[in-house]
């Protein structure tokens, strides 16, 4: 009798264990998928007639009108003296400010940089009402065999598809920049509608699944069946949307920032206890480094540098109306950020930094797109259709993402995202490298470094075919 | 002593062993509370300031002479502001905003029109320069403020000091309307038994014509300290002090100071104290970040069903407070060079602070409460000074303690206080917390109408507040 009973223990253990092998088994297969967001987006009501899906050449332009109404604005502009010794601590340094404006008047030459930024073939084409604006760069040549992977790259706030000029020519021609030919892309930056030139939406609700649906379409219409996508900032979230959406076209996504915005009992436990315990929690040595102290350089951090998400995902239009008036006061709004979010430390610098790792020609290029598309406000609006309910209360916050990442970890990021906590998300991730400098505008700061890092990649995921085992 | 004894009459009774000692702890615990209380009456430091330009001057003392001031204008700043309406850039809403996103564009177009063609500045500033105007350097910078006696004491009748502080983005101009009520309350139908007032009605350094401080770290303690140097050199020694907004944690700090010399403080808005704020933050947190803070929000939910709600509110309206208490230079720099900006940045508050509901409207209900003369005056202040900067840095100066507003809130305030509690106030203080902070409530009124902007939107129902709290006062 004592084995009989042993034996009926031991035959309810299996079928439990069996019940629960089953369950995992069917739990894997019924995955969801983030549905493509429909929407018309352009003026008034919709039209019966069928869209125009064309896509037309665009060349960047300017006129001398333009230009005097600029140089007149930044001959009238007043100015506030900043406070004794207060350096960026108070947002952007308005003595430094004094200095860029005087170079934006007698330096820089936007006629120049118009030029610079046509080098690269543009187009125009119309998605869900709107159009849709991108730089599309085949490779001048192909190594024999070969043919040239398409990547989306997409870029965030207060960027813009400039911020790609450095390390597109690495991506499509790799060779000739010493690096290995064995990949070779042709990139497709498009701007997010609202930004640069791409036409802001004019309904509400266009938030990050609706840019990656554009930008699904966009892709398809280009004839990519297949292709790879990278992004930083919003261009995070657009990509992994899309990875979302469309899995089976993705071959592969690469992030330079992996923010985890569903967080729950284990992320407050690993935040109090991951310095003492880090193997626990499956902290390296470096996130621990990157982390903590966790007031500090997580919560106090966020507060000190997120006055500007919490006043664009409120009063966008409040926030950006007189950015869009005065140039001035529209550099010094975008700079801060290209001194903060490359090198904190940089608040302690009078000049914020910002010549060391930049050249004023490039920031104000970028700022150029934003004030010649007068595109600041709907740049802004992004923030409020994204994060007005909060974070991590949406739909595809609580989805996971199968499509095979890779995720370039810079260390001047604002926040750091440890592997252990992107994995829930991102459940397969490929490649996970600490980058050795570097900060939030990897693409335009560190153009070689995140060039290797894409290239390592999709060298992994094209050598084991992992796109295909999906 | 008592205690040391007990060892040696181990032939007393047990009565005695237990009579003893409770006696020795009575007497030890009178003596502690006696002690203490003694200390109760806890005063902010005063403390001394240097906000000029460079290094203190070692040598000489400083000028206290009091100037007459006059506003002016001129035809190059009229010009420069017009030229400026003109070019400006809008950015057309999203269909169906209203005001949802901020200030609406298409309105904006409106106002600024007016603005242009039939806004008279100089008429504005001939208004503003009726009630006498002085400036006098405290502390290393000009002091802006006006001075409004009575023009007729009925015999008898003693003629109280009131100070006045304004907050932001309001200016002295916000009291305009409510002055005359308290110096001639006879000429205006307010039959307020004997109370009168003189207003004075300074700027905050940083404001306006006050000049704005050179030097870091100019809170509202460093305020009301200047404030209080104010009175005394016009020759105050006990007075009273009202405020709304900055003005209230002004005044506050102001009868935190120097107790002796505040008769009574009204104010017609509440800051929260310390425990309220840090269970506001987790609250906060809680709706919008549910994950840091998962364990407090089921209690939250529970203990105050309505507070989600009034959360939501306040994080949606608390995004410029955000902005300006960690980066208030780049916030204000394109205010400061865009008029037009300037004025939806501002008029977005007197929109939506004066009635919660006015975000539903195109027009944001701005001239329902308000004309557009007055508004846009304010708004001219903060232009023609170019202040705006310097205005939101007080923000900065005054929440980088958030986490631990030690000062103000382990001192209470003992003086004589009356509060008007306006029901569309962003955030309501039940008296009930108010008494935490505030020892010697005389007056709490629920008032029937009006929101933020008390002074300038109702200013005979704040006005007859005031006069019920003196009277009550006097009384004493």
């Amino acid at each position: 009798s004592c084995s009989s009973l042993a034996g009926i223990m031991l035959l309810e253990v299996f079928l439990v264990l069996g019940a629960v092998i089953i369950y995992f088994l069917f739990s894997k297969k019924k995955e969801e998928t983030l549905p493509f967001k429909e929407g018309w987006w352009g003026k008034g009501e919709k039209p019966d007639t069928e869209e125009d899906t064309t896509i037309r050449p665009f060349k960047v332009e300017t006129t001398e009108e333009e230009l005097s109404d600029l140089f007149r604005r930044l001959d009238q502009a007043r100015f506030t003296e900043p406070l004794e010794n207060s350096c960026f601590h108070y947002g952007t340094n308005l003595v430094y400010l004094r200095k860029v404006v005087s170079y934006w008047k007698n330096q820089f030459n936007w006629k120049k940089q118009v030029e610079v930024l046509n080098k690269y073939p543009q187009f125009k084409t119309k998605i869900q009402g709107i159009d849709i604006h991108f730089v599309h760069v085949k490779p001048p040549r192909l190594p024999e065999g070969q043919s040239a992977k398409p990547l989306l790259m997409v870029h965030g706030w207060p960027g813009s598809f400039y911020e790609f000029y450095k390390i597109i020519p690495l991506l499509t021609d790799p060779a000739s920049h010493g690096l290995s030919d064995e990949h070779v892309f042709e990139v497709i930056c498009p701007s997010i509608p609202g930004y640069g030139f791409s036409e802001a939406p004019h309904k509400k609700d266009f938030n990050s699944v609706s840019a990656a649906s554009v930008f699904y379409e966009l892709m398809l219409r280009l004839g990519f069946n297949e292709f790879y996508a990278q992004g930083g900032d919003w261009g995070w979230l657009i990509c992994t949307n899309l990875a979302q959406i469309a899995p089976n076209h993705m071959k592969g996504l690469h992030l330079n920032l992996a923010s985890v915005t569903n967080m729950g009992f284990t992320h407050l436990l690993s935040i109090l206890l991951g310095r003492y315990l880090p193997g626990l929690f499956g902290f390296q040595d470096e996130d621990v480094r990157r982390m903590f102290p966790f007031l500090k350089k997580g919560l106090y951090r966020i507060l000190l540098e997120s006055g500007y998400a919490h006043i664009q995902a409120t009063k966008p239009d409040t926030v950006g109306c007189g950015l869009n008036d005065s140039p001035v006061g529209l550099a010094a709004y975008i700079l801060e950020k290209f001194s903060t979010w490359t090198d904190l430390e940089f608040h302690n610098l009078e000049d914020g930094g910002l010549e060391r790792k930049f050249n004023l020609d490039d920031l104000l290029t970028n700022i150029m797109i934003y004030w010649v598309s007068g595109c600041i406000v709907s740049s802004m609006r992004f923030y409020k259709e994204n994060l007005q309910k909060g974070i991590g209360k949406q739909k595809h916050e609580r989805l996971t993402v199968q499509v095979p990442t890779g995720i370039a970890s810079f260390p001047n990021e604002l926040v750091h995202t440890p592997q252990a906590w992107a994995q829930k998300k991102y459940t397969n991730i490929v490649s996970f490298h600490f980058m050795p400098r570097g900060g939030h505008f990897a693409a335009l700061e560190e153009p070689e470094l995140l060039a290797e890092d894409i290239l390592q990649f999709v060298g992994k995921v094209e050598k084991e075919q992992l796109w295909r085992k999906k | 002593q008592t205690i040391l004894c007990l060892p040696r009459s181990f032939e007393y009774s047990q009565k005695n062993a237990v009579l003893v000692p409770a006696a020795a702890l009575g007497v030890g615990g009178m003596m502690v509370f006696w002690l203490r209380s003694r200390h109760k009456i806890k005063t902010i430091e005063m403390g001394d300031g240097w906000w000029g330009s460079g290094e203190r001057p070692l040598k000489g003392k400083e000028d206290e002479s009091i100037r007459p001031f006059k506003i002016e204008t001129s035809d190059k700043e009229i010009e420069d502001l017009h030229r400026r309406l003109e070019q400006a850039r809008y950015t057309p809403p999203l269909e169906g905003a209203a005001f949802h996103y901020g200030f609406n564009s298409n309105y904006l177009r409106k106002v600024v029109a007016y603005w242009r063609n039939q806004f008279d500045w100089r008429k504005q500033v001939e208004v503003l320069n009726k009630y006498p105007h002085f400036r006098t350097t405290i502390e290393g910078i000009d002091i802006h403020f006006i001075h409004v006696k009575p023009s007729y004491v009925p015999h008898g009748r003693a003629v109280q000091p009131l100070l006045m502080v304004h907050g932001w983005p309001g200016s002295f101009y916000e009291f305009y309307k409510i002055i005359p009520l308290l110096t001639e309350p006879a000429g205006h139908g307010l039959n307020e038994g004997d109370v009168v007032f003189e207003v004075i009605c300074p700027s905050i350094p940083g404001y306006g014509f006050s000049e704005a401080p050179h030097q870091k770290g100019f809170d509202t303690i460093a305020t009301a300290r200047i404030f209080h140097k104010l009175m005394n050199r016009l020759g105050f020694k006990q007075y009273y002090v009202q405020g709304g907004d900055w003005g209230s944690r002004i005044t506050t700090n102001m009868a935190q100071m120097l107790p002796q010399s505040v008769k009574g403080l009204h104010v017609n808005f509440v800051f929260i104290n310390k425990q309220g704020l840090r269970r506001m933050i987790s609250v906060m947190l809680g709706a919008y970040v549910p994950w840091l803070v998962g364990l407090i929000r089921e209690d939250v939910r529970r203990t105050y069903p309505f507070m989600q709600k009034n959360i939501y509110d306040l994080l949606r309206e608390s995004g410029y407070l955000h902005i300006q208490a960690t980066k208030p230079d780049t916030a204000g720099c394109g205010l400061n060079d865009s008029p037009v900006g300037l004025a939806a940045y501002i008029l977005e508050k007197f929109s939506t602070w004066t009635d919660k509901s006015f975000l539903h409207q195109d027009d944001g209900g701005l001239e329902s409460k308000y004309s557009l003369d007055e508004l846009l005056t304010n708004v001219m202040i903060y232009w023609v000074t170019s202040s705006i900067v310097s205005s939101m840095r007080f923000y900065k100066e005054n929440f980088s303690k958030v986490p631990d507003l030690a000062v103000h809130d382990r001192v209470g305030v003992y003086v004589p206080t009356g509060i008007a509690a306006f029901p569309q106030e962003i955030v309501h203080t039940p008296r009930v917390w108010a008494k935490q902070n505030f020892k010697n409530i005389i007056t709490y009124t629920y008032m029937p109408r009006g929101g933020h902007f008390a002074a300038f939107e109702e200013p005979k129902l704040l006005a007859q507040d005031i006069m019920h709290f003196v009277r009550k006062v006097e009384q004493l």
